[in-house]
Formats: C-alpha cells, sequence, structure tokens
C-alpha cells in the first residue's frame, strides 16, 4: 500500500466525516425545530457577496489571532481560557494609549501595539506565575482573571471615557486619524475594506510557525506540552516555560482586538466592542489543530458562518442561533473524527513499522523466521 | 499427545536438537487437566499477540509460562482472564469448553488473577480489601472475617484481617491479593510477574504460599521472565516466543541458560566485568547529599560517594528506598537537595538540570516513557530532547532539522536502532530499542558521567545484550558510570562497586565479585548483619 | 506536517461546499420571510433590534409593538433579525446593509449600539429612511434620530416617590452606568426634590459599560434595592431592564414600594410582585416607531432628531394599580403642565 497516498485519504477522510457529521446532525436539529432544512442550508452554503467576502475576511483575522494566542498554550498543554480578559484589558490599553495620541502618526500605533502585547502578557502572566509558583490551575485562574478584567475595564473605562453630546454609547477618545491602519480595497464598488492588520496577522501567524517549529524555544515548547516529565528530566525548566508561554500566548491575545481598533469606526474601545473573541479562539484552536494555517481555515469557516446569519434570519427567517449550533456541532465533530483518524492512522503506522521490520529481518536472516511469522 | 510437547518453529530441525531432548509428556507426572488452552490466537495491528498456544496446565500443579517481553504473555493471560476474547482457538475448564467473555465470566469458572500492580485501598483493612466487591459471598460481617481466617490458616498466609493495608509490607500485600482471589473461590490462580516487587526472602516466602496452594489441589500459573524463579517453583515450564507456545519443558532436566536460548531462539548475552578499568581520578563526588520529602521526611539522608573515571558504581536497594530521588538529585530535577556534587573538579550542586546536562552527564531515566522519550514525536526530535541547545541538534537557537535526523541515523546504525527511519513515533518501536535509542543519545554529547537508571528493565533479552556492552563500553572509555538496577545480576555482573541503599541512606558497601544476591538482598532489606566492607551499617526500626 | 494537509482539504472541502451551494441558490427567493409583521405591501420594513430581540418584554418589544401596530394600519411589509451579545460593529453594520441591498424601503434600528453603524451605512443608501432609537449623533438627510425625554418621565415619578415616601428616604438603582440611565437618574432626583429639597436619594448602578450585565441580573438587582431598603428607603425606582425583577422582589419583602420602567410594568411584571409597582415611567417607543412609520406612510421624508417628550407623549408615567392616590396624580399633572410649559427644566445629567 502507498504510504503517501493513505496519508493524504486520512487527510481528506477526517475532515470530510466531521463536515458530513456536523451537516446531519445540525439537519436534524433544524428538522426537529421544524424549519425549512433545504432553505437554510442553501442560504448558509451560498457564496457570499462581495462586501461580505470581506466581512469574513476582516472577521477571520481577529478570530484568527484569537485561535493563535489559544493554540500557543494548547501546544504546551495550557489551556489558556483567559485570552478573552486578555484581549480585552489589551485592547483597552492600547485605545488608552493610541487615543491620547503622544507620538505621532505611527509611531504612535506602534507604540499601542508594544502596550496592547505588553498589557495582554502581564495579564496571562499573572495565570502562568500562579500556575508556575503555588500550582493553581491555569483554568480556574484564567477564568477568574477574566471576571476581573471585565470589571476593571471597565471601572477605567468609566474614568477615561470620553462622552460624546446626544450618543449613549461610551468609549476612550478615537485614535487618531494619522495612527489609523488604512484598509485595503479590494473591489472598488463596496463600501467595506480589509482590514490592513491582515497583514500584520499573517505576520505573526509566520512567527507563530517559525518560533513552535524550527526554535529551541519552540522545540522545547512543544516537549513540555508533550510530556512535562520528559522536559524536565532533559533541562528544561518547566517552571520558565509556564511563565513564558502563558505570557506569549497573552502578547498574541492582546492583539486581538487591534484590527477592529486601528480598522474600523469608531476607532475606539467602548461599550459597544465586540466581546467573546476569546472564547471563539478555544474553538477555532481545535477546529485547526494549532497549526496556523489550520488555524486560519477554522478562522474562515467561523467568519463565514457568522456573516451567513444575518441573511439566513432576514431572508429565510430562521433564527440565527443556528449557525451558533452549526459551530458548536463542527467543533464537536472535528474534534471526534481527527481522534479517530488519529488512531486509525496510528494503528497503520505501527502495522507498517512492524511488518517492515518483519521483512528487513527476514531479509537480513534467514534461517530463522519460520513460514508462520512470514505469513504474517 | 505430541503437540502438548513441541510446538511451533523449534519444532523444525534447526532448532530442535536442543528441546526433544529437554522435552517430556507433561501430563503424565499429574492427574487430570485443569486448563486446557488450544489453538488460540489473537492479533493486534503491529504487535505480536498469540498465534496457536497450547498450554495444559495439571490440576495441583505450578505452571509457570515463561517469555520475553512483548512475547504474548500478557495478552494470554487477558484471554484466559476474560478481559480479551481470543480471535480463535478455545478454553477448556475441567473438561469444560467456556468462552470467556469478561472476568465475571472467569471467575465463575473458578479462575483468578493476582495482578503485577496491586489494586488494593491502602487505607481499608485487609478484611474490607478482600469482602470489597464480593459482599454478595459472605457478607461483610463476622461470616467474611470467619472465611478470611479460615482460608489464610488452610493456605498458611499468615494474615491478620484487621490490619490496615498500608501498615503491610510488599510481600504481605501481595498474600491479600492472593487471599482476595481465593476468597471469591478461585481453583486456577494467574500470578502476573509477581516477583518483580519482592526481595530474595519475600520471594522464598511466596513459593512456600504457592506450594501449600499446589498441595491443597489449586492450579497455578506463574508468569515470570526470571529464570532462576522459575525453576526452582515450577512443575511444568512453557516457553513463549513472537507470541506462541515453543515448548513445554520439565525443570528438573533443564537449565536456565536453555530456558533463556530457548525464550530467545538464540546465543545469550551475560553481564559479566571485564578487567577494571577503574583510575584514580575521581570523577563524580557526592557529599552529604540530602532531600526531604514534602512530608518533612529525609528521603535522602547523608548521602556520599565518589566515583571514578572508568569505573561503575552500582546502587542496590528495593525499590522506594531513595534511588529516584538520588539520581533526581544529582540531575539537579529535585529542588531542595543539600550537599556538594562535584563533578570533575566543579561543583554543580547549584545548577540547573540543562547546565549539569552540558557539564557532562549522559542519562538513561527508569522511566523512559515517562522521562525519556516523546512518544508521539519523531525520532529525530528524540534525538534532540536533552541536548535542544548543542550542536548538531542546533545551532544560535534554530533547531537543525537536517543534522539531526542524520545523527539519528548515526544512533540508529550505530545502536542498532531497529526502525524504518527517523521520522517514526517513538511509540512505535519496541521498548528495546526504544532504549537502545536513549542510550545512543545519552551518549552521543561526549559525556563524562552516565546515570543509567534500571537500562534494561523491560527490554528484550537482544537489547539487553547490547544495552549492557555500550555501559561496559563507556566505562572502557573513562566514563563514570552511576547504575542503578533492580536486577541484582545486572548489577553483580556489570558494577566495580555496589552501595546498598535504604530508606535514603547507603547502608553498606559490597564488591560484586564477592557477594551473592542474597547477602545483597539481606542488607537491601535491612535485616542483614552480613556486609562485609560495611561503612555504615545502623539500621533503623 | 500531517496536520497542514488535515486542515488544507478541510478548506478545499468547505470551498467545495460552498460552491455547490451558490450555484444553486442563485435564483434565490429574497424576501420570503415570515419575521413578525403583516401581510404584503408597499412598504418594506426591516427593523433590527438590540439584543433580546423581539419577545424581551422590554425595549425591543415596545418597538415591535409600534411596529405590529403600524403594520396593521398601513400597508408595509416587515422583516425583523435581532443582534447577538457582544457581536462586532461590522455585524450590526451587515445587518443594516443586508436589510438596503435586499430593496428594504425603511429601515429602524433599535438601541443606540447601532449609532456609529447608521453613521457608516445610510450615506450609501441615500434611498433608504432609516431611524435609530435612543442616539442623536447622525445627521443625514435619510436618517431620523429618534430620543425620548426619559428625564421628563422620570422627573414625575421621582416627584411620585418622594410623595409616597413616609421616610422621605428615596432610591436609585441604574442598571448600567452609561449616559442615557444617568438621564433616568438626573430626572429622577430633580423630581423628588422639587416635591421636598431634603429628600434623601440613594443611588447606585449595578455594572460600568462595556459591562453590560447590569441589565440583566435580577440578583444583583435585588441585593442593591435591599440595601437601600435596610437604610431606610421606602421606594426605589429602578431603570435596570431585566434586573427590575430583583428590585420589586426586595420591595416586596422589606414592605417598600418600586417604580418600574420603560413599560407599564403592573401589567408585565411577575403577578407575585405586582403589588409594589407604585408606578412606571413610560419610554412609549412603540408610539415613535409607529409615528415614524405613519409620517413615511403619509409620504413625508422625515429626518433629523425627533424627541418624545412629555409633550409628544414620548414619556410619561402609568398609574395601573390605583397605588397614586388622586392628590399625587393632581400634583404630576401639575409638574408635567410646567415642564411642558418650559418652567422646569429638568436636567439630564446628575
Amino acid at each position: 500500500m502507498n504510504v503517501r497516498l493513505t496519508k493524504v485519504a486520512l487527510a481528506i477522510g477526517a475532515p470530510l466525516l466531521a463536515l458530513a457529521l456536523a451537516f446531519a446532525i445540525t439537519s436534524l436539529v433544524l428538522l426537529a425545530a421544524g424549519d425549512p432544512v433545504g432553505e437554510v442550508w442553501a442560504q448558509i452554503i451560498s457564496w457570499p457577496e462581495a462586501r461580505n467576502q470581506v466581512n469574513i475576511l476582516n472577521n477571520a483575522t481577529v478570530l484568527f489571532l484569537s485561535g493563535l494566542a489559544v493554540s500557543i498554550g494548547f501546544r504546551m498543554n495550557l489551556f489558556n481560557i483567559g485570552v478573552d480578559g486578555q484581549y480585552r484589558v489589551a485592547v483597552f490599553a492600547a485605545a488608552a494609549v493610541a487615543g491620547e495620541g503622544w507620538l505621532p502618526g505611527y509611531l504612535n500605533t506602534a507604540l499601542a501595539i508594544v502596550c496592547a502585547m505588553l498589557a495582554g502578557a502581564a495579564w496571562a502572566g499573572i495565570a502562568g506565575v500562579l500556575k508556575a509558583t503555588r500550582g493553581v490551575s491555569e483554568v480556574i485562574a484564567t477564568i477568574m482573571l477574566n471576571f476581573i478584567a471585565t470589571a476593571l475595564v471597565a471601572y477605567l473605562l468609566a474614568k477615561v471615557a470620553v462622552r460624546e453630546e446626544g450618543s449613549n454609547v461610551i468609549g476612550t477618545a478615537p485614535v487618531p486619524e494619522g495612527s489609523r491602519i488604512p484598509g485595503i480595497q479590494m473591489w472598488s464598488d463596496i463600501p467595506t475594506e480589509i482590514y490592513g492588520f491582515i497583514v500584520f496577522a499573517v505576520l505573526v501567524g509566520v512567527a507563530y510557525w517559525f518560533t513552535l517549529n524550527k526554535t529551541r524555544f519552540g522545540f522545547e515548547l512543544r516537549a513540555t506540552g508533550r510530556s512535562a516529565s520528559a522536559a524536565v528530566a532533559s533541562g528544561i525548566s518547566v517552571r520558565r516555560m509556564t511563565i513564558t508561554t502563558m505570557m506569549l500566548s497573552g502578547a498574541v491575545a492582546g492583539l486581538v482586538g487591534l484590527p477592529i481598533l486601528f480598522g474600523t469606526s469608531p476607532y475606539n474601545y467602548g461599550s459597544t466592542f465586540q466581546s467573546g473573541l476569546g472564547f471563539a479562539g478555544i474553538a477555532i484552536a481545535l477546529l485547526g489543530r494549532n497549526h496556523p494555517v489550520g488555524i486560519a481555515l477554522g478562522a474562515l469557516l467561523f467568519a463565514f458562518l457568522d456573516e451567513q446569519s444575518n441573511p439566513l434570519q432576514i431572508l429565510v427567517g430562521v433564527s440565527p442561533d443556528i449557525v451558533a449550533i452549526t459551530q458548536g456541532v463542527i467543533v464537536l465533530t472535528v474534534v471526534v473524527s481527527y481522534e479517530l483518524v488519529r488512531r486509525y492512522g496510528a494503528r497503520l503506522e505501527q502495522r507498517r513499522v512492524a511488518a517492515q521490520l518483519a521483512r528487513e529481518s527476514a531479509a537480513a536472516k534467514d534461517p530463522r523466521p519460520t513460514t508462520k511469522e512470514a505469513a504474517r | 499427545m505430541d503437540d502438548l510437547v513441541v510446538h511451533g518453529p523449534l519444532a523444525r530441525p534447526e532448532g530442535s536438537s536442543l528441546v526433544t531432548s529437554l522435552s517430556r509428556d507433561a501430563s503424565a507426572a499429574t492427574g487430570e487437566v485443569a486448563v486446557r488452552l488450544r489453538g488460540i490466537g489473537k492479533r493486534f495491528p503491529g504487535v505480536i499477540a498469540n498465534d496457536d498456544i497450547n498450554i495444559d496446565v495439571a490440576r495441583g500443579s505450578i505452571h509457570a509460562v515463561v517469555g520475553e517481553n512483548g512475547a504474548g504473555k500478557s495478552t494470554l493471560m487477558k484471554i484466559l482472564y476474560g478481559v480479551q476474547p481470543p480471535d480463535s482457538g478455545t478454553i477448556e475448564v475441567n473438561g469444560t469448553e467456556l468462552a470467556l467473555s469478561t472476568p465475571a465470566d472467569a471467575i465463575k469458572a473458578g479462575i483468578g488473577m493476582v495482578f503485577q500492580h496491586f489494586m488494593l485501598a491502602d487505607n481499608l483493612t485487609v478484611l474490607e480489601n478482600v469482602v470489597l466487591g464480593a459482599e454478595s459471598l459472605h457478607g461483610i460481617g463476622g461470616a467474611a472475617r470467619a472465611k478470611v481466617a479460615e482460608i489464610s490458616a488452610a493456605y498458611g498466609l499468615g494474615i491478620d484481617p484487621d490490619r490496615r493495608v498500608e501498615d503491610l509490607g510488599v510481600g504481605a500485600r501481595q498474600r491479600v491479593e492472593i487471599l482476595k482471589v481465593l476468597y471469591r473461590g478461585a481453583r486456577i490462580i494467574i500470578l502476573d510477574e509477581p516477583t518483580a516487587v519482592l526481595v530474595p526472602q519475600e520471594v522464598d516466602e511466596l513459593f512456600g504460599n504457592l506450594r501449600e496452594l499446589k498441595r491443597e489441589g489449586l492450579s497455578v500459573i506463574f508468569i515470570s521472565h526470571k529464570l532462576d524463579e522459575v525453576l526452582s517453583v515450577a512443575d511444568e515450564i512453557t516457553v513463549i516466543r513472537r507470541g506462541t507456545t515453543v515448548a513445554t519443558v520439565d525443570p528438573r532436566s533443564v537449565t536456565s541458560r536453555q530456558l533463556a536460548e530457548l525464550m530467545v531462539g538464540s546465543e545469550l548475552p551475560t553481564p559479566q566485568t571485564e578487567a577494571s578499568t577503574v583510575t584514580d581520578e575521581v570523577m563524580l563526588s557526592v557529599r552529604g547529599l540530602g532531600l526531604r520529602g514534602p512530608d518533612g521526611r529525609a528521603v535522602l539522608d547523608d548521602i556520599s560517594f565518589d566515583i571514578h573515571r572508568g569505573e561503575i558504581l552500582g546502587i542496590a536497594g528495593v525499590e522506594g528506598n531513595g534511588q529516584s530521588e538520588l539520581v533526581e538529585a544529582v540531575m539537579g530535577m529535585r529542588g531542595g537537595a543539600e550537599g556538594a556534587v562535584v563533578l570533575s573538579g566543579r561543583d554543580i550542586a547549584g545548577l540547573s538540570t540543562r547546565a549539569r546536562r552540558e557539564a557532562g552527564i549522559g542519562y538513561v531515566p527508569e522511566d523512559r516513557h515517562r522521562h525519556g522519550l516523546l512518544l508521539d514525536a519523531p525520532l529525530w526530535e528524540n534525538r534532540v530532547l536533552g541536548h535542544q541547545t548543542r550542536e548538531p541538534s542546533a545551532r544560535r537557537g534554530v533547531i537543525r532539522r537536517r543534522a539531526a535526523r542524520a545523527d539519528t541515523q548515526r544512533i540508529i546504525d550505530a545502536y542498532d536502532v531497529r526502525t524504518p527511519g527517523t521520522e517514526v513515533p517513538a511509540r512505535a518501536l519496541s521498548g528495546g530499542n526504544q532504549q537502545k535509542l536513549i542510550v545512543g543519545r545519552e551518549m552521543s554529547a561526549d559525556p563524562v558521567l552516565l546515570i543509567a537508571s534500571h537500562p534494561t528493565r523491560g527490554v528484550d533479552v537482544g537489547a539487553q545484550g547490547a544495552i549492557w556492552d555500550h555501559i561496559k563500553r563507556a566505562r572502557r572509555e573513562g566514563l563514570a558510570v552511576l547504575l542503578i538496577s533492580a536486577d541484582l545480576d545486572e548489577l553483580i555482573g556489570l558494577s566495580d562497586r555496589i552501595e546498598v541503599v535504604l530508606r535514603g541512606r547507603l547502608v553498606g558497601t559490597f564488591d560484586p565479585s564477592a557477594v551473592t544476591p542474597e547477602e545483597l538482598g539481606s542488607a537491601m532489606t535491612g535485616a542483614g548483619d552480613a556486609a562485609p566492607t560495611t561503612t555504615t551499617e545502623e539500621t533503623r526500626g | 506536517m500531517r496536520r497542514t494537509k488535515f486542515t488544507a482539504a478541510l478548506a478545499v472541502s468547505i470551498l467545495a461546499l460552498a460552491g455547490c451551494g451558490s450555484s444553486g441558490s442563485d435564483d434565490g427567493d429574497s424576501g420570503s420571510g415570515n419575521g413578525g409583521g403583516g401581510g404584503e405591501g408597499d412598504i418594506k420594513v426591516g427593523l433590527a433590534y438590540d439584543v433580546g430581540g423581539r419577545g424581551d418584554q422590554s425595549f425591543n418589544d415596545s418597538a415591535a409593538a409600534g411596529l405590529d401596530r403600524a403594520a396593521d394600519e398601513f400597508s408595509i411589509s416587515s422583516d425583523e433579525s435581532e443582534a447577538e451579545d457582544g457581536e462586532a460593529e461590522a455585524a450590526r453594520e451587515e445587518r443594516l446593509r443586508t436589510f438596503a441591498e435586499n430593496d428594504y424601503d425603511v429601515v429602524i434600528a433599535v438601541g443606540f449600539a447601532y449609532a456609529t453603524a447608521i453613521g457608516a451605512v445610510a450615506p450609501d443608501y441615500p434611498e433608504v429612511e432609516f431611524a435609530v432609537i435612543d442616539d442623536s449623533t447622525n445627521e443625514f438627510d435619510n436618517v431620523t434620530n429618534l430620543v425620548f425625554a426619559e428625564e421628563q418621565g422620570s422627573f414625575l415619578v421621582g416627584a411620585a416617590a418622594a410623595l409616597t415616601s413616609e421616610s422621605n428616604h428615596v432610591g436609585f438603582v441604574g442598571g448600567v452606568q452609561t449616559p442615557l440611565i444617568e438621564k433616568f437618574e438626573a430626572g429622577y432626583t430633580a423630581g423628588a426634590q422639587a416635591v421636598n429639597p431634603d429628600v434623601q436619594v440613594d443611588v447606585t448602578y449595578l455594572t460600568q459599560p462595556p459591562d453590560f450585565t447590569g441589565f440583566a441580573d435580577p440578583a444583583r438587582g435585588k441585593t442593591a434595592a435591599q440595601g437601600m431598603f435596610d437604610a431606610g428607603a421606602d421606594v426605589v425606582y429602578h431603570a435596570a431592564g431585566g434586573s427590575g425583577g430583583g428590585v420589586f422582589e426586595a420591595a416586596q419583602e422589606a414592605g417598600g414600594r418600586a417604580i418600574g420602567v420603560d413599560s407599564d410594568q403592573y401589567n408585565t411584571a411577575d403577578e407575585a410582585v405586582r403589588d409594589v409597582i407604585l408606578t412606571s415611567m413610560l419610554k412609549n417607543v412603540d408610539v415613535a416607531v409607529y409615528e415614524f412609520l405613519s409620517d413615511i406612510d403619509a409620504g413625508e421624508d422625515p429626518s433629523g432628531t425627533v424627541t418624545y417628550d412629555l409633550e409628544a407623549d414620548g414619556v410619561g408615567y402609568s398609574t395601573s394599580g390605583d397605588f397614586l392616590t388622586p392628590e399625587v396624580i393632581e400634583q404630576l399633572e401639575g409638574f408635567k403642565e410646567q415642564i411642558i410649559a418650559g418652567e422646569i427644566e429638568v436636567p439630564t445629567a446628575p
């Protein structure tokens, strides 16, 4: 059997299996609810219009960063649930700093980005330090820090908020015009632009890939994730790795809100700023198997589904919750089907190794291996 | 009945001379057959399981099943205990063919199993442990207590039903396990590697108990790879190799060496010390090493020793007396250790594990799955592990895949690691090949000290010999070697000097050329008055 | 490496699925919606709700009521869409665009969260009439800002509270401390002090933005109100959306009184606590929506900011349950006239 061919078949099989299952389960939900299954699917999988495509790319940029942040933790078996709190603390810090406009133009932008990363890293670092020194589960610590982040940001926002006459929205001072990141106009006849930040997001994805897969630091991170005990024995300081990894995850989490801050009106952080991005990141990291390309695809898929929820409600008259259900089901089926395929693949691999060794030993020596073994 | 005598490949001419001379008609000596296995087969992907297994266990006998790790003994016993169904073949108990699909079926058929790892609740009493899960038999009160006492007396187990399990020694715990099985009405008892956790004296006691069981008409199936023990206790021995029964032999007419050769199918290695290469130059000097456990108790207490260039220092001890902690303290994996650790003149006690490794320590950990390997990572990444700061694995913070792969291939060739390539995940290799890879890796950075903790535990005999050779070569090349092992033959065979560790203290120094396993065993349990060159002889409690 | 392939395949399969979909639905049936409006008509109305949507027993429902009334009387067809909690700015924008792109004539955005989105979308669709409730920041020819003089209605219930209070001590529980809710507070305090300059007014907010859970946390509302009752207040006014239920419970347990908000809560609150609801400050979003649609139906081209105050009957107080005595009502009507006449100027910020 051709090894490569098998691998490719397995590779295609897993996502197909997952999507087919998700499709089936969601259809059942629709049937049970008495909604028009055909129409819903036709709408969900219809090709989006140009402006929707832009929206999808934009939303995906944000989700991609969130997924990356979560997956850095995942690679070390750290469950950073706190990306949500980290990005809010970070984007608030960036908005507050950028709104002040201490530096001119893009220097201001750069300063704000650095501030956001530092704020995210510091916030996540608290959970890292607690885990490394006191053994507090990072799951508990980050959940608690999410609550604290919510309250802290609310408190600080009330202090620095700029209130506009006639408006009920409160927010930080808008980022000065010269410090905003211009969008990329993909099609001239549509009103929406792609976030300029997408370029930065791609760079972050590349940096993630390089750091984790090529550097010593990445090796140590992955090794610790695979086996903390083996990492200790091979001279890796698991404590330091825990803190560093949480901080790195937090730093990337700090970028999550920035495309929105710098790329879309009202260019500030306020009461209507998008929330819940950190949790979407967890699903997307799972979906993307912690690989940057996978995360990008997962982010695109989620953004695509999100985008379809509007016409679904307006044009088909079905609650957009069906989209949330579909997303949830996809995450579940993907996790399950990848695990199934992984196990199946591992068994194939083991069998292949055994078979090859048997062949080799049969070829190498000879009198001994009997007909019985050869037949196996 | 000739299929009883010799099965499988050895029936063929090339291997048969030895076997035919050993074989005899097993069923002649004893009466009825308690368990008859015929043509048992079980296939798992990629692993040798069972293929055409044929065994007859006579009633009132001790029947040993021997074979290398991975030969298929465990699978066979799981089949017999109803944990897994066979793909083919039949199981007869007392002449009736049975389908055992769960352990409950097996228990009903009178089959009981004592696992290698005890399944006892430490904080319960013996009685409670025995009754647990079998409350329907004799209740949990007086009747159960009477039954336990009766069984204990009948088979000479000597167990007080009201003692807490946590207060019992290893040997006594094992007897509780046997009691549990008997309480459930077993007439056929399977013991999986029962002596692995025992010191020689306890082994003798266990064998006494087994003979008692036999006298009462019970059948014992005894799984082991310690051939001397098997020869001393078994009435019959079945050898399994590569999943199939290759021979059933009479212990009175076979030597352990012959048995081993049956198991391996080839000539055997022995751990034999070569001419001494010990020099005057101290490579590792440990002074006053101490370590406290989480409860404040001393796990290591004032340990001091030197290892010279070209010397192998063996550490003997019953497991759990501080060997692991000693190794981890020297490696810098445990915080809070006191005392000095001087490696070639430089105190490394304050250094991190990485710095110690870089200072020239190679480390073969006792649990290769937990400490030695990333099981799901490819071999080349495992080659990098622990050497990620050094050439050729890395340069300027970047992992050099190509160089790492090339060097992995070098290790594979030099250390005879059987693998299809460097991309295979470590999990796919057998234990012996995994261990050879680890040894190769640890030797690759030119260490001055090699710490080898149970280096041949759970590896096949072929790999065992190879690993012994590598350790001996390391010694010849002037390394200092710290060897920890539970295998006394291995310690005696390889070491230039043996220290015995008991409750975190070094309690005696022995010359391997003049010591017997029994003497070592006495020192290990603290019972010994025999300690020829004892440096510290105090034992407490 | 294996992962890369997996995910690549994932993308391919998704794209393939998506491709099939689009070819099959090109001739799609836009506007087959069945949101909740009346039959087919000349004017197509799109209603974009805030979080909660139709059925929230509050703000959104009030807007829905206005739409339903208009649909009954005029030739209108409508579709609806609701916001998700914490959604992106782009999502709100896209909701409005979807309506505009699908040839809706009128798009009504319920809630100030749509302020930025309206500003971004309205200029692109000059032929579509937009309306936004509770915001007045946008100035376009095709945008009508529907805002309310909540401070005026709050003034009246503040006066009612002070007139009813025996301990001369009243309270205010705000859901989230936004400028909007501060308007309620300012009016309420002014009303109470107009009756009795020495009245003590306790004020508390449940959360600070951007944490909007203060509008949906009855437990927290109850705790806050309990604190006020314990301190001696005997009438507490809430402007806290869903958290108000807790305020009512606290009032019942303390034997005090509570004042509802937005709609006549005597009719909508849990029966067990109705009897503590002294009155409710009415914010007639339905009136605003109805009148806006009525103008459209009449062929007008509304724009600018329309403030629904006491004079326009956009805000007021309820008398259900008859807990307000005729004397109190008489005094409140007196205040109302004075406010309409401009003799009393109600502050909009505390």
